[in-house]
């Protein structure tokens, strides 16, 4: 990443993906002479917006109106940590909007060479699953996420999707997406499994239905895959379901 | 998809969309936003901030069509593009207290956020052929409130219409593709058959081009 900076145009155009994104917005906050760059490039690319008026339906004005209405504001920045679309770390965080999503892989990218080629290659799509977690359980992901021993491990779910993990040895957790993948059905859920010499142990269900989610787990240490199962709502006490995904821990 | 066959669509894109028949030019007369519209935009942001509806009603009006025009121009879908302006109108509501004035103006913070959402769903809802063919199969059709809007912007416009004529071809088409494609470096490289580093440079300097031209400045 020796010409990291040379990413500001691509950057100001939202034309990196989302794991580059985050990993150039974490530069922006070590970089001044960046962040004053993509300042300036991004009110650039703002006027291009100029060309493109358009008179909406009527309707869409009513519906916003209404909308707003029904909106709690968010109090000005700092005083919360979580806002959707900024990265939940500490220190001039204003200046680093983030995929949220992308965040799990922030540290991969923007550190350990051989992750962050992996890294790149991968979308994480599921934002919405994303922030719902963060905002409940922001310190702690925060935490892991900004873990200097940090890395990503990744795998495809069987009939598609793709489940993602951050892992912290140090902290002893971890934060687990499931992105992408199909609906298991009606009262049935995504169960997490660690599995290593023993039996799989349960690291946590995903909401029931989902396809994605992001989960905190917690003892990963001694772990050698991270196995998931369909399995009824709430989950089972021990696999009853083939492994749809399964992610080694290679170390 | 070939290099050509992007060329071709890129002379739509950088200035056929919203170009639109000349039959506008009798509402030329129509006054440009006012000079002062970006301090205006400013103040109303902030009073939106402390939570003035009456504000972001007015800043609805002064912002919304080039927040639905230009999801509409990403999207090249008029059902998809009011749900992102929604989103996005909505967005700017709650987020409000965030807007940092050092940081550039409020329209521009505004836009910022539009377009990245209109990207993010541009990418997540439709696959590459798919824009491709939306490109392709809404090219030269205008729909008529864009003529008479445009009347509206034409001074506006027309500086940034210049300035995109002074960026050489290559960064014309890389910044046109990734601003109003939504394609990543990644994709332009691929549809322009250019190096990535080459790619990410030309939007670099394309970009610094357009900011100097069009006397682009944020307080350091
Ligand atoms: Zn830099």
């Amino acid at each position: 990443m020796s010409d990291v900076h040379a990413l500001a145009g691509a950057y100001a155009l939202h034309a990196l993906s989302d794991i580059e994104r985050a990993a150039f917005a974490r530069h922006l906050a070590e970089c001044e002479s960046c962040a004053h760059e993509v300042a300036e490039l991004r009110e650039t690319a703002a006027r291009l917006a100029d060309g493109t008026w358009s008179v909406p339906p009527p309707r869409l004005r009513d519906n916003v109106l209404a909308e707003i209405r029904q909106t709690r504001q968010l109090p000005p920045a700092a005083s919360e940590r979580v806002a959707r679309g900024a990265a939940p770390a500490a220190g001039g965080r204003r200046r680093r909007p983030l995929v949220v999503a992308a965040a799990a892989a922030v540290v991969l990218a923007a550190g350990a060479g051989t992750v962050s080629y992996v890294a790149q290659e991968q979308r994480v799509r599921d934002e919405r699953a994303t922030v719902a977690a963060l905002r409940a359980e922001s310190a702690r992901v925060e935490a892991v996420l900004a873990a200097s021993d940090a890395r990503l491990h990744s795998a495809p779910v069987t009939g598609g999707g793709q489940i993602t993990m951050v892992l912290s040895e140090s902290l002893d957790g971890g934060v687990v997406m499931l992105s992408g993948a199909r609906p298991p059905g009606a009262g049935r859920a995504y169960q997490l499994w660690a599995v290593s010499s023993g039996a799989p142990d349960s690291r946590g269900v995903l909401p029931s239905g989902e396809g994605g989610a992001t989960r905190l787990i917690d003892r990963i240490r001694g772990m050698d895959t991270l196995g998931v199962t369909i399995e009824p709502s709430g989950g089972s006490a021990a696999p009853t379901e083939p492994l749809v995904a399964s992610v080694p821990v290679e170390s | 998809m070939g290099a050509q066959m992007i060329r071709e669509r890129l002379a739509f894109m950088s200035d056929g969309a919203n170009e639109g028949p000349r039959r506008a030019d009798h509402l030329s007369a129509a006054p440009a936003p006012p000079a002062d519209a970006t301090a205006e935009a400013n103040e109303l942001l902030r009073a939106v901030a402390r939570g003035d509806e009456a504000a972001f009603t007015r800043l609805y009006d002064l912002v919304a069509p080039r927040v639905y025009g230009l999801a509409r121009r990403v999207l090249r879908d008029p059902a998809q593009a009011e749900e992102v302006a929604q989103e996005v109108l909505v967005e700017v509501w709650r987020t409000a207290g965030r807007f940092d004035p050092a940081r550039g103006s409020a329209t521009a913070w505004v836009f910022t956020i539009a377009h990245r959402r209109a990207v993010d769903r541009v990418r997540s809802e439709q696959a590459g052929a798919e824009r491709a063919r939306r490109l392709a199969a809404t090219q030269g059709e205008t729909p008529y409130d864009e003529v008479v809007d445009q009347a509206t912007t034409r001074l506006e416009q027309q500086q940034v219409r210049r300035c995109v004529q002074t960026l050489t071809g290559l960064q014309r088409e890389a910044i046109t593709l990734a601003y109003y494609g939504g394609y990543t470096y990644r994709e332009v490289a691929e549809l322009l058959g250019t190096a990535l580093p080459t790619i990410k440079t030309r939007m670099r300097d394309g970009l610094i081009r357009l900011r100097d031209c069009l006397g682009v400045e944020v307080a350091a």
